[in-house]
């Protein structure tokens, strides 16, 4: 049995999967970028290995993707995070249907792809300029609120007003305005729901740029947050499909086309 | 093949032009010296006051012919009138309106007054685009003075020196015959009323005609009758001038060569028939132009001559790159 | 104390050189070395551009230089008054960083180097005098301000519109009163012999152009866009005879590099169209990431490169006016600036390259803070939606960051190109 590894190296987190010839998921893991991306990357790898029991002359080919990816030179191939998180994509969202729309809050960008009906990648928006509307954002805004981010979306849930809006474009001076309503008694839950409103309505700029097609796929480690996930689907006004891990699916994009260029290098 | 199709394309229309001219002049004013005579159905303005005419004006005999009786014009009797007209037609349709570029006498006489401002070195002076918008239907008004004068006397209401108005005020009629030796045209006719308005009108319309022509290059052309008639059924036309829209980059250049001043033909980049009325087929605009393909004439749909980048640069004295090979 | 002392501090004129001067051997060094051997011509380029921008080597010593601010000044008309025209648009991020004091900081970054080098004073071909064509609002408000620097500005008139006869009128007077206040200048007439010997000999430069360009239709490209955009690039100020020189040895090599099959890019590289604003020596950041990603230009829509060199001029009758105002009117009707109130021309012209060269994709390239190209972005978008062509728009400036998010948005485009090519086959 042949395994492929699709590793994303991104600057908040880096993100492996490893597949197998079938393209079936094998395993996958997170970790923390830190300052040593490479090393950690490494790390990270042998013991993803390690745990299923792999050892390394059974990978046949490693893709790697996202920020880091030209300094990983043990990889095979490298490719832009866009295509990796297209083929990862349309192939996690198999039983759910066709994906057309994409959009991905990382911890320091934000993306939009649109597709077409092959799942190919006609046009793509990022903003990776600014920090509002990104991973970064939420983190600031929970230590501010001094709350874990796992606890966001509880409290989003919890919130009984109107959403307070967030007026700041930048994430810095944003703070101070979280800080601000505090001090004038708003509760923490509709400061949550504010922010997480702030960065809908961000995102949604975004994902306009490209055109919104039914088939609305969201990944990215801020995915998880079902809070930020309700805002998102709030603005749209429509149902949008959240993978079971949704950190890695650009990893996993990245380990299928390794199989499709293993095996068109090596085809008769 | 090609080395065919490249002796074409990177012709000098100049001098092409220039002979071919002398040519077709030679047989329409001295015809009758070598017995040739081409019938009365000439698309040109080849004057039937020249006595030794190699080929007669249209004009003449339709206006003659239009000024029977309404009753005997729309009779049988007129087939006379259908056949001269086919004729005429038949003749237009091979060369569209490149009988006036090519062929027409009074044109080639603007081209030689043209030649010799040049060679004082005088500049041409040009319409303002006002002027050019209001001065274009003038051509209309003729034709029509054409066809409704002689048809007003055979209904009565004018008197019988109306018949060949046009030819009263035509430059051609004046200055044809001097080319062999006839000066009984230059005159005033003071037998009637009628005449006298008329032949004087020739005179100042010859003396526009000349003025006219040596500081506006094919002055007269922009007046006239012929070119309107031309123009109604030139797209049944063998000869097209086609314009491949893509190509053009709108450099302007066929615009600041051509001598009837005709914005379509830089501005217009949607059709691909860009015959205006105006239009004289010279090919200068072909010729001038520096895009391979964006104007080319055609015959019956197969291109004759196109423009190409070598054959610009060759026509505008340009240095070709050493044994251009062309492409 | 004695350390201190003998640490000499330089002068701002030798740190401005020296920090252009490492601009400028970086862009020629990747040139050189990062890609596939260039053409062997392309050295009489690239040692062109070190002694110019490395060594502070000067062309043109003993000959009146007239600056030109845009492309739209007849260069023709320069040199039959025995001028050597010069283009001053300026492409140092060093020369940005000292415009930036004189201009808004979200101005458009060429503007501002190339105010930044008239106001450091510190040219090697300094120019005597300089036209500037009013084209878009920066340009026309930085003549004034590069007045007040003491040099001799001249506004020449240029319409918003072309398609009108009163634009065309318009210009034509324009370009009489250019050609009557440089002919007073320059203490000369102007010469219908003179006049007609320039015309010939830019024609003729422009239609070497040509024939380069003609090279890179064929399926395996010889020379990149980059070496390519260099050459143009020197046409800004070097003496045209040289030039002509190095562009025939440049024709004859490629034609044998053609023969050769010679492929500058890669097996699968997709064919670029680029466009946008111009890319001047040495800002090829956006062309190199785009030939780094394994892509190639094949052919550009920009004022810097093809535009220079697409249109010729046809004269009827040789007379100066004549000559004049034909030149008058091929700088006005063919040019595709975006500052022109329709932009026809220009889409109609990416989408003719396109086809013509068989390309794959348009990068569409604008600085931050030009309004003109950011503007026409959209409609040129939705056309090249409608014809069907892919295209990626891309906003970068002349700071040397954000190369990280340039390549990762080019690599994308390129990887889309490259699959949408497998899947035709």
């Amino acid at each position: 049995m042949r395994y492929f590894t699709g590793i994303d190296i991104g600057s908040t987190a880096i993100k492996i999967t490893i597949i197998d010839e079938n393209k079936e998921l094998v395993g996958h893991k997170i970790s923390a970028s830190g300052s040593m991306f490479y090393k950690y990357a490494h790390q990270t790898l042998d013991d993803l290995m390690k745990e299923l029991n792999i050892s390394k002359d059974d990978i046949a080919y490693t893709v790697a993707t996202g920020y880091g990816r030209k300094l990983f030179k043990e990889a095979d191939e490298n490719i832009s995070e866009i295509t990796a998180n297209a083929i990862g994509a349309v192939a996690a969202a198999k039983e759910y249907g066709e994906i057309k729309t994409i959009i991905n809050i990382g911890g320091q960008d934000s993306k939009a792809i649109s597709l077409d009906d092959m799942g190919n990648v006609v046009n793509f928006a990022m903003n990776d300029r600014c920090a509002a509307g990104t991973g970064k954002f939420l983190d600031a805004c929970a230590m501010n609120l001094e709350i874990g981010v796992e606890e966001l979306a509880h409290r989003h849930f919890s919130s009984k007003g109107t959403p307070l809006s967030i007026n700041s474009t930048c994430a810095v001076f944003a703070e101070s305005e979280i800080i601000g309503l505090l001090g004038n008694n708003h509760s923490v839950e509709d400061i949550v729901c504010g922010v997480h409103y702030s960065i809908a309505k961000r995102v949604i700029k975004l994902v306009k740029r490209v055109g919104i097609k039914e088939g609305i796929y969201f990944d990215g480690g801020p995915a998880l947050n079902a809070g930020l996930v309700n805002a998102i689907e709030n603005e749209l006004g429509k149902k949008i499909f959240i993978p079971a891990y949704p950190q890695v699916t650009t990893s996993y994009g990245a380990a299928i086309l390794g199989v499709d260029s293993y095996s068109y290098q090596n085809r008769e | 093949m090609k080395r065919i199709r490249d002796f074409i394309h990177k012709a000098d229309m100049k001098r092409f032009r220039f002979w071919l001219q002398i040519f077709f002049f030679v047989i329409f004013i001295y015809g009758g010296y070598f017995a040739i005579n081409l019938g009365t159905s000439i698309p040109v303005f080849s004057c039937g006051f020249d006595q030794e005419v190699g080929g007669m004006c249209y004009f003449l005999p339709l206006q003659h012919q239009l000024a029977r009786p309404l009753d005997v014009l729309f009779s049988v009797a007129s087939i006379s009138v259908l056949i001269g007209f086919v004729t005429f037609l038949l003749w237009f349709i091979v060369f569209n309106k490149a009988w006036c570029g090519y062929a027409c006498p009074l044109g080639t006489m603007q081209d030689w007054l043209t030649g010799l401002r040049k060679r004082l070195g005088i500049r041409y002076s040009t319409y303002t685009q006002p002027q050019f918008n209001k001065l274009k239907k003038i051509k209309y008004i003729m034709l029509a003075l054409v066809i409704l004068s002689p048809m007003a006397v055979g209904m009565g209401l004018l008197e019988r020196e109306w018949v060949t108005a046009f030819c009263s005020i035509c430059p051609g009629r004046m200055v044809t015959p001097l080319f062999v030796g006839d000066t009984s045209q230059w005159s005033l006719d003071f037998s009637s009323k009628s005449a006298m308005i008329l032949t004087a009108l020739g005179l100042v319309f010859t003396g526009l005609f000349v003025v006219g022509s040596f500081v506006k290059k094919r002055f007269f052309c922009f007046f006239c009758p012929m070119s309107a008639m031309h123009y109604i059924f030139s797209d049944a036309a063998l000869l097209k001038l086609k314009k491949d829209g893509d190509k053009c980059t709108k450099c302007g250049d066929c615009y600041a060569v051509c001598d009837m001043q005709i914005k379509d033909i830089a501005d217009d980049v949607t059709s691909t028939n860009i015959l205006r009325d105006d239009c004289i087929l010279c090919l200068k605009c072909v010729a001038a132009c520096p895009e391979d393909d964006a104007l080319h004439v055609d015959i019956l749909n197969m291109k004759l001559f196109t423009s190409t980048k070598g054959g610009f640069e060759k026509r505008m004295g340009m240095q070709t790159y050493k044994g251009a090979a062309d492409e | 104390m004695n350390s201190l002392q003998s640490h000499a501090i330089e002068t701002p004129n030798e740190k401005q050189n020296r920090h252009k001067a490492m601009e400028a051997i970086k862009v020629l060094n990747t040139l050189k070395e990062g890609f596939k051997a260039p053409p062997k011509a392309m050295d009489y380029f690239y040692n062109l551009f070190e002694d110019v921008y490395c060594k502070q080597k000067p062309l043109h010593k003993d000959k009146v230089k007239v600056g030109t601010m845009c492309i739209q000044i007849p260069s023709e008309i320069i040199y039959a008054l025995d001028g050597v025209p010069i283009r001053l648009c300026n492409g140092f991020y060093t020369d940005d960083e000292i415009g930036s004091e004189f201009l808004p900081q979200k101005a458009c970054p060429l503007v501002k180097a190339s105010v930044g080098h008239l106001a450091s004073k510190n040219l090697i071909d300094k120019p005597d005098m300089i036209y500037s064509p009013t084209t878009c609002d920066q340009k026309t408000k930085a003549g004034t301000l590069i007045k007040s620097f003491g040099y001799d500005v001249v506004d020449v008139d240029f319409p918003r519109t072309k398609e009108s006869e009163i634009s065309r009128e318009f210009f034509r007077r324009s370009i009489r009163e250019f050609s009557a206040d440089l002919s007073l200048k320059m203490g000369k007439k102007l010469s219908r012999k003179k006049l007609k010997a320039s015309i010939s000999k830019i024609g003729y430069a422009q239609s070497l152009y040509h024939r380069l360009s003609d090279f890179r239709k064929n399926r395996a490209v010889p020379i990149l866009g980059n070496d390519m955009f260099l050459v143009t690039n020197a046409f800004f100020f070097d003496k045209i005879d040289n030039w002509i020189d190095a562009c025939e040895k440049l024709v004859d090599e490629l034609e044998q590099r053609v023969k050769d099959d010679i492929h500058a890019g890669g097996k699968i590289s997709p064919r670029i169209v680029y466009t946008g604003s111009p890319p001047i020596f040495p800002n090829y950041k956006i062309p190199i990431i785009i030939e780094d990603s394994d892509a190639i230009i094949v052919a550009d829509e920009t004022c810097s490169s093809n535009r220079m060199f697409n249109d010729r001029v046809a004269v009827d009758e040789w007379f100066v006016n004549d000559m004049i105002d034909s030149l008058a009117d091929k700088y006005l009707k063919a040019c595709t600036c975006p500052i022109f109130s329709k932009n026809d021309d220009r889409i109609r012209r990416i989408i003719e390259l396109v086809r013509s060269f068989n390309a794959d994709g348009v990068i569409y390239q604008a600085f931050a803070g030009c309004t003109v190209y950011e503007l026409e972005q959209r409609s040129v978008l939705e056309a090249m939606e409608r014809e069907g062509i892919s295209i990626l728009y891309i906003e970068s400036d002349y700071s040397p960051s954000q190369q990280g998010q340039l390549s990762t948005r080019v690599e994308a485009f390129v990887e889309s190109l490259k699959i949408k090519n497998r899947n035709k086959t």
